[in-house]
Order: structure tokens, then C-alpha cells, then sequence
């Protein structure tokens, strides 16, 4: 009877502190990264900017590996609609000579990186953010001159097989949020390279 | 001599077919079955990938686990997120490299249709470790596991 009490307890308690999570907005604040093209970027540069997808990716990992083509037409897509694409880079180098600056500029380069790619050195972006894996999607709106965050996890359903793709998470999020939409799916889960934190 | 070279080839043959079976490719549902049963067994499962340099670097401690509790009813899975596509190419390597016991490659392309059913905190990053026993979750870790945590969450 008492372990019935105690689990009764404790579902009320995990209740609300659910429903206190949902209710939450998670803002984020504005940064200034460094671009590979030597140029520093922040989100206030976008004065017509609506919101962004923000993908946490990197040089090194296998699963961001797959994503460049698929990042460069999404930013085709939404950038002239007022929602641009920013890639962050927030690996420690230490642990990955692959993702160091000059790295980053060549990779940029080599597949033709329509969107900046920003190099977090400090990895305190990808903490604001409370990214924790390669790629990592991120869709930001701005509300009352707040940015919040709407969408979080993977960029669509299918990493290894593009032809196989069957949901568009962030492509989807991002034009229910142009149609004044409620997003469908808010929070996906995908495997990811995990980006470690410098102690 | 010929004799000899023909015994040595056929050797060499099986011991690369026994290889090539350590690999089983499962679906999630299959995996779950298979650690979510109430037995005296307590599985360690560890998720990882040949290409997560993390994942490999813990591999020793996790060999080192499984040598010092051979006689337990603790086994430990390996369960890679590697593509099935490229199993030739790395996984198999790795497999021969840390002499690792049959492992499982997990084809689920789709991480959102089972991550949260492992843990729902868990927002995909590896390398991860699940501690099942009497076929209930006892600890998730994504954080690098050390040798005295395997022995104390399995105890």
C-alpha cells in the first residue's frame, strides 16, 4: 500500500514537472562566431531574419558527413524566405585535428557551403544552445525580439539513405512556422557524434 | 606439402566465416526482446560505431569487464550504429582489432523511432551504456564509462 502511495507521489511529481518544462520557452542569446571566410557572424546581422535553422555539425563525424548537400538546400529554400541556415562547429579540436579552423575553410570550400560555417572555439554557443551531438538541429524564432527555440533534434528521418527519406523534420517545422502553424513534431532523436565539453 | 598449404587455406576459410557471423543485424524490437526479459542475467548493452572514436577508446575497459566477470550471469551486448551498408569497410575491423565477443548492428535508420524507448533523456549522442537487469533499466550512462562504474552499477 505504501510503495502504491509512493508511486502515486511520485507520478503527480513527475507531472508537473512535466507540464512546468512544456510551459517553459527555452530563449537562446545572440553570438559572435567566426565565419570561415575570416568574417565574424552574429544574428543580429540578419535584420530581416524571421528565424534560423541552426545546425550543429562538424568536419569529423561520419553522420554530420552525410548532411552538407541536404544543408545547402535547405538554406536555398528558406533564406530568401527569411529563415537562413547557420552550421556551427563546436568539436573539440584537442580530440579532432579534422575539425580545426583551417579544416572547417577547406571543407567549406570542397562542397560548396552556401551558409556560413562557424567555428565555436569556446564551445559556449553549442552550451547556450545545449547541443550535444553532431548533426543537431535547431530551428530559433524571434518573439518579442527574443530568440526561441521551436524545434530541436534531427534535420529528417533518414541519415544514411537520402533517397529513403520520409520525414523532413526541420523543412516541415520551419513551414508550419512560416504558415503560423502549430509544429507537428517539435523534439526528434537521432545518433550523433557526441560533441564533447572541454572541462 | 601441398597437403599442408591446402589444411592451412581451409583454416584460414573458417576462421574468416566465423567472423563474418560475429556481425547480426537486428531491428530494435528484436534487440529489446532480447535484453528486456526477466532473467537472472544482467546485460551491460553499449551503443556504439566503428566511426566514434570515443566509443572505441572505452572498448578496453569494456573487454577488461568482460574477461574479470567471465563466470557471472553479467554479459555484456555491443550494439552498433554503424550503416549495414558499410559493415565491410570498418565495423568488421574493429571487431578484429579488440577481438570483441558477436555483436549486433542495429538497423534502425530512423533514430526517432526508438532512442526515447531506451531512455528518454537521451538525445542520441555515443557512445552510450544501458544496465538491464531482472529485464529492467537500472542505469543509462552517455558519459565515458570507467571499469569501477561497470563493476559498481552491476552489482
Amino acid at each position: 500500500m505504501k510503495k502504491l502511495k509512493n508511486i502515486f507521489i511520485v507520478s503527480v511529481y513527475l507531472f508537473i514537472v512535466s507540464a512546468f518544462a512544456i510551459k517553459q520557452k527555452e530563449t537562446i542569446l545572440d553570438f559572435s562566431l567566426k565565419n570561415t571566410d575570416g568574417k565574424m557572424v552574429s544574428l543580429a546581422n540578419y535584420k530581416e531574419a524571421k528565424g534560423f535553422i541552426i545546425v550543429f555539425t562538424c568536419n569529423h563525424c561520419p553522420f554530420a558527413k552525410l548532411y552538407p548537400p541536404r544543408l545547402n538546400a535547405l538554406n536555398s529554400k528558406y533564406d530568401s524566405l527569411g529563415v537562413p541556415l547557420i552550421a556551427i562547429s563546436s568539436t573539440d579540436t584537442m580530440m579532432y585535428e579534422e575539425d580545426t579552423y583551417p579544416k572547417m575553410i577547406a571543407k567549406a570550400t570542397d562542397e560548396q557551403f552556401n551558409f556560413p560555417y562557424l567555428f565555436d572555439e569556446l564551445q559556449s554557443v553549442a552550451k547556450n544552445f545545449k547541443a550535444q551531438k553532431t548533426p543537431h538541429a535547431f530551428i530559433i524564432w524571434k518573439e518579442n525580439e527574443k530568440w526561441v527555440i521551436k524545434y530541436n533534434g534531427a534535420i529528417d528521418d533518414n541519415g544514411m539513405e537520402p533517397e529513403k527519406v520520409t520525414e523532413h523534420y526541420v523543412a516541415n517545422a520551419v513551414d508550419a512556422l512560416l504558415a503560423n502553424k502549430k509544429i507537428t513534431i517539435p523534439e526528434t532523436k537521432s545518433i550523433g557524434c557526441q560533441i564533447a565539453f572541454r572541462k | 606439402m601441398n597437403k599442408i598449404v591446402c589444411i592451412i587455406l581451409v583454416v584460414l576459410s573458417f576462421s574468416n566465416n566465423t567472423k563474418a557471423q560475429s556481425i547480426q543485424i537486428v531491428k530494435f524490437n528484436e534487440l529489446k526482446q532480447r535484453v528486456f526479459i526477466h532473467s537472472d542475467t544482467t546485460y551491460v548493452v553499449n551503443f556504439f560505431a566503428s566511426w566514434c572514436k570515443p566509443c572505441l577508446d572505452e572498448m578496453p575497459t569494456f573487454i577488461e569487464f568482460i574477461d574479470s566477470t567471465k563466470n557471472t550471469k553479467i554479459k555484456v551486448l555491443f550494439i552498433s550504429m554503424d550503416s549495414k551498408n558499410e559493415l565491410d569497410k570498418n565495423l568488421k575491423k574493429v571487431v578484429e582489432k579488440y577481438n570483441l565477443p558477436p555483436i549486433y548492428l542495429l538497423d534502425e535508420p530512423n533514430g526517432n523511432n526508438w532512442i526515447n524507448d531506451i531512455d528518454k533523456k537521451w538525445i542520441g549522442a555515443i557512445p552510450a551504456t544501458l544496465i538491464v537487469k531482472k529485464g529492467r533499466k537500472k542505469h543509462f550512462i552517455t558519459s565515458t564509462i570507467t571499469y569501477q562504474n561497470l563493476i559498481n552499477l552491476t552489482e
